[in-house]
């Protein structure tokens, strides 16, 4: 739409959104940023300027860089299962299933617990009634609780990771596929491609752009994992699950270190922006492609 | 959407086998929300004991939780809190970032591709790293804390960059340039041809948004916790704080608590479902 | 249609849901039974009868804030300030701090609004942090007389008001062991690490295999447990102060201190009786209450502050449960084997930098209150539950466990050191601990740990 009052559209279109996200996010996260090169703890009224020095803090915390490689073996695995069950369950939900609407409202429901609640059930799940199915079937996987084994309260943190975004990731999902013109599923039965076929050439260009504000989605969010991490781990057994947003936090207000906290948190918010930056270019380049 | 029959018994297996997938699949999602379902009838030392029993195992069993879980929260005013910052939010920040989204979409210049980038890189931005700048801005500097208001504003800020996001895709593969086109030839002026051109066309993710971003702020504690202390203002989740103490959590009235905020954002789900299913798009395409 | 019928089909599921849990709510709700957990709880009766505390009538209309972090008594607090607004016209609103909040993170937020509460109740490490810059001298109020002993001073000054004292030990079930050995169990009996593993090698003979409980929780492990190493120097706070700076300077190696070694002995007991020895890191901190309370073990290591999570297990204030102390070693004339740490937890610290000179008097008199009116000393000990640090509070907490911290203090068998650690030293030692806990390090190795972090501190 090339037109001679664009700046009237961008006024009315553009501009009212843009001043909240400027006023909430930007402002606010520049701010931020400008501690980091402070000596303020959080209350004091005084804030020196001492350089980089709180990003030398952050080199010499073994514990973040530890926890951010945690973090990246947890995002990788978190990231394929969710899209791939969110993908599939979407799919069959919108092939005319019988009770799909039904259906749709059951997997929606991981949204709808959060938090402490959310924690407790799992850690219920996993150190009572695996360990109960442990004890009468004499299962070696299921003898302990999961939460009390590192490698098992890892894979316990993904398998709840999993369950509670692909829940969310699945609404998208099925916008998508409501989207597709009917003609192009149709076309493609008529045509006789056979389903994995049909999946492969037709359905998996157009969703392209779905399957992009999924993988970012995940992406992010299991790269900022705090809220489940907290209810579920704490960071347990002896620290072995602290994730990177986790550590940050910690470091910010259990630590005390407010200035090196905070400079953790741009350090992990730099990183975050280089994958999932590369991640959009790549999957934008499909979409313009299909 | 009809069923397609096409096909012998090989297609009618896969079906069968698609079907008892997704039932046990579902039966997991549902799994934690039942819990909560009939936990939340018993008393904590039930719910700790023998969170499984079935309901006519237990003794005791009644609304009580239900009812310690109302009067404590002031549900009734808490409601309206939430309901008026939820209502606004959502329309508010819908609105804005559609019209973003599409301004973005349709014009390919560097304001648009800047905040775009701008927007997809704060997305990733920790919460707890802007928190305390945000409180020293807006309560230190500008002092607007504690009012309505500012929570739906801040609200709106948050959840901008994510829906401008959803939009910008949606309106990129789903919204044909060519009907705006007809419809500037036929004079329509940019606000008409987009609140009657384009929006229909966005009701999925619409849908989608609407449900997404109010189920975020109905439930969202941090953010509120931060902005609204006086106690005529709090939200349901701010609301349920007395449930939970240093050494011991309440769990039957926290999950009683839980059931009766969630039971609004169910019912809207629902309602939405049908929006959903009414397939606007396939028939404006067609 | 397809989707209308199943539309129909989730609002009929969604009513009948309803409908089944309404029927069996009535049924089950309204039968009656003596055993009826839903029974309501009788209100504490607070007697307001006389008052003859002085209210500064020139307060009456004075707003003030209190922040509370100790959520168990959000609602007698809610009460007392309604009690005390009526009384001298001052109006204290009571703003709570929410599960997922620290108190600190709390305050700071806070303050940065601007909007800082009048009174913070704050733990003892947060005052010392913020004292100086933000806290308002209290050293010449009278109620410090009071509660000599127990005041928190920095560089000399008072700059917190100190709510309670809190104790902690290990938790014993008199009914459970005496019914386990048949005979009456005297708690004064037992005074030594020996005559403890003694105690619980009959208790397993007599069928309570695993008699003790431990928390797996960092907080536990790494404040409530291994805090003991520098309590015990010499029972002082600031004993407890010189012992930490010769770990910390690396003066101190920490395996031939003799309480780390005795502390880990004990520990190691606890750990051999734990009742979640095949997986202690998976034990549930609710379930070990119900535990205690139903007899499955006669010990768990807690403080006083588990009394709501015993009663909620079925616990009754007219049984008796008390505290044995940490035992050490074998000398029966060691105090740690004969004294239970008793000592202030929770502070109040008033603003001393937004509040004006109108709110400050206000909150010091509703401190003031608290220590001298008739009505405010009940409304701590009572409605509060809390053992009050104040020599001039006639009344005894009604709990077993807080009556038992209480008599401890009284008669002189209890010691107060508090031992003033960085925040997150329960964290990170927590950790360390729970490694120690599931066997996986060796003593060694957790002394290594110690020492790491005390290096790391400046």
């Amino acid at each position: 739409m090339k037109t001679k009052n664009s700046g009237k559209d961008f006024c009315m279109f553009a501009l009212p959104g843009m001043f909240c996200f400027l006023a909430v996010v930007i402002i606010p996260f520049l701010y931020g940023v400008y501690l980091t090169f402070t000596d303020w703890n959080g209350v004091s009224d005084t804030k020196n300027f001492i350089g980089l020095k709180n990003f030398a803090g952050v080199i010499s915390d073994k514990q973040f860089w530890s926890s951010l490689l945690l973090t990246f073996r947890y995002v990788i695995v978190v990231v394929i299962l969710v899209n791939v069950l969110a993908f599939a369950i979407a799919y069959l939900l919108t092939r005319g299933i019988k009770g799909q609407n039904f259906f749709r409202a059951g997997f929606f429901t991981p949204n709808l617990i959060g938090g402490i609640v959310l924690g407790y059930i799992w850690q219920f799940v996993f150190s009572r009634v695996f360990v109960n199915i442990g004890e009468t079937t004499g299962f070696s996987l299921f003898e302990i609780s999961w939460l009390s084994e590192p490698n098992r309260a890892f894979a316990a943190l993904i398998l709840v990771s999993v369950w509670q975004l692909s829940g969310y990731m699945i609404l998208i999902y099925v916008a998508g596929f409501m989207g597709l013109s009917e003609d192009v599923m149709e076309a493609a039965s008529i045509d006789g491609a056979s389903g994995f076929a049909k999946l492969k050439n037709i359905v998996l260009p157009l969703m392209m752009s779905s399957i992009t504000i999924c993988l970012f989605l995940t992406l992010s969010r299991a790269f900022m994992v705090y809220d489940l991490n907290l209810s579920l781990t704490s960071g347990g057994p002896y620290g072995t699950t602290e994730m990177a947003a986790m550590h940050v936090y910690e470091k910010a207000f259990t630590s005390r270190q407010f200035g090196v906290g905070q400079a953790e948190a741009l350090i992990l918010f730099i990183v975050v922006a280089c994958i999932s930056g590369l991640q959009v270019y790549l999957t934008k380049k499909q979409e313009v492609e299909a | 959407m009809k069923q397609t029959t096409v096909g012998g018994n090989k297609r009618k297996a896969a079906n069968i086998l698609a079907m008892a997938g997704l039932i046990i699949l579902f039966a997991a999602y549902m799994f934690p929300f039942i819990m909560v379902v009939i936990n939340s009838l018993k008393q904590k030392r039930d719910i700790i004991k023998s969170p499984f029993s079935w309901l006519y195992t237990i003794k005791g069993l009644s609304f009580d939780n239900f009812v310690k879980a109302f009067t404590q929260m002031d549900f009734l005013n808490a409601f309206k809190n939430s309901l008026i910052v939820t209502v606004s939010a959502t329309v508010l920040v819908t609105l804005l970032a559609a019209m973003l989204a599409y301004y973005i979409v349709r014009h390919n210049n560097t304001i648009s591709k800047t905040t775009f980038a701008l927007m997809v890189a704060s997305m990733i931005i920790p919460f707890q790293a802007i928190m305390i700048p945000l409180v020293s801005i807006y309560g230190g500097t500008l002092n607007i804390l504690n009012h309505r208001a500012t929570l739906v504003f801040m609200h709106t800020g948050f959840s901008m960059a994510m829906s401008v996001f959803m939009f910008h895709g949606f309106i990129k593969g789903n919204v044909p340039i060519a009907l705006e086109e007809a419809a500037c030839i036929d004079g329509c002026t940019h606000a008409r041809t987009f609140f009657q051109i384009v929006l229909p066309l966005l009701k999925p993710i619409i849908s989608t948004m609407v449900i997404l971003n109010s189920l975020a702020f109905w439930n969202d504690f941090l953010l509120p916790s931060l902005v609204l202390t006086d106690k005529k203002l709090l939200t349901l989740p701010l609301s349920t704080y007395s449930f939970y103490g240093t050494y011991s959590a309440d769990y039957g009235t926290i999950m009683a608590g839980l059931l009766l905020c969630v039971l609004p954002i169910l019912i809207l789900y629902i309602v939405l479902q049908k929006q959903i299913i009414g397939g606007v798009v396939a028939g404006a395409v067609k | 249609m397809k989707k209308k019928v199943a539309a129909k089909v989730i609002a009929a599921a969604l009513t009948m849901a309803l409908a089944a849990g309404t029927l069996t709510g009535c049924t089950f709700g309204f039968a009656s039974d003596p055993d009826d957990p839903n029974e309501v709880k009788k209100e504490v009766e607070i007697d307001t009868s006389t008052d003859t505390f002085q209210y500064d009538s020139s307060l009456e209309g004075t707003s003030i804030t209190l922040l509370n972090s100790k959520a168990e008594i959000q609602v007698a607090l809610e009460k007392m300030s309604a009690v005390f607004e009526e009384k001298s016209g001052v109006h204290v609103e009571v703003m709570p701090v929410t599960d997922g909040d620290s108190p600190y993170t709390k305050v700071v937020s806070l303050y940065n609004s601007g909007n800082p509460p009048t009174l913070s109740i704050l733990d003892t490490t947060d005052v010392i942090a913020l004292a100086e810059e933000k806290a308002e001298d209290l050293t010449q109020e009278a109620w410090t007389a009071e509660a000599e002993g127990y005041l928190t001073k920095v560089d000399g000054k008072v700059y917190s008001f100190p709510l309670c004292i809190e104790g902690r030990g290990l938790i014993y079930n008199k009914a459970v062991i005496e019914e386990a050995l048949g005979e009456t169990f005297d708690p004064a009996s037992i005074r030594t690490q020996e005559d403890f593993t003694a105690l619980l090698d009959r208790l397993a003979a007599a069928g309570i295999e695993r008699p003790v409980s431990m928390a797996k929780e960092d907080w536990s492990l790494g404040a409530h447990q291994l805090q003991y190493i520098y309590e015990t120097y010499d029972g002082t706070s600031e004993g407890a102060q010189e012992i930490i700076e010769q770990i910390k300077s690396g003066r101190l190696d920490l395996a031939s201190y003799d309480r780390m070694n005795e502390f880990l002995n004990m520990f190691d007991i606890l750990k051999e009786y734990n009742v979640a020895k095949g997986d202690p890191l998976g034990a549930d901190y609710d379930e070990m209450a119900i535990d205690l309370a139903d007899g499955k073990t006669a010990f768990w290591f807690n403080g006083n502050w588990a009394w709501p999570n015993l009663e909620e297990a079925g616990a009754e204030t007219t049984d008796e449960y008390g505290f044995l102390p940490y035992f050490m070693n074998n000398d029966e004339e060691d105090f740690a084997n004969r004294m239970i740490q008793g000592s202030p937890s929770k502070q109040i610290m008033l603003d001393g930098q937004i509040a004006s000179e109108q709110e400050k008097a206000a909150a010091k008199e509703f401190l003031n209150w608290i220590v001298y009116s008739e009505i405010g000393q009940q409304m701590l000990v009572k409605s509060c539950s809390l053992i009050p640090p104040f020599k001039n509070n006639p009344y005894e907490p009604e709990d077993p466990l807080s009556r038992d911290i209480y008599e401890h203090v009284q008669s002189g068998t209890a010691f107060n050191a508090s031992a003033i650690v960085p925040n997150d030293h329960w964290s990170v030692l927590g950790a360390a601990m729970q490694k120690y806990l599931a066997g996986r390090c060796s003593r060694e190795e957790l002394m290594q740990a110690i020492e790491e972090y005390w290096a790391q501190q400046d």
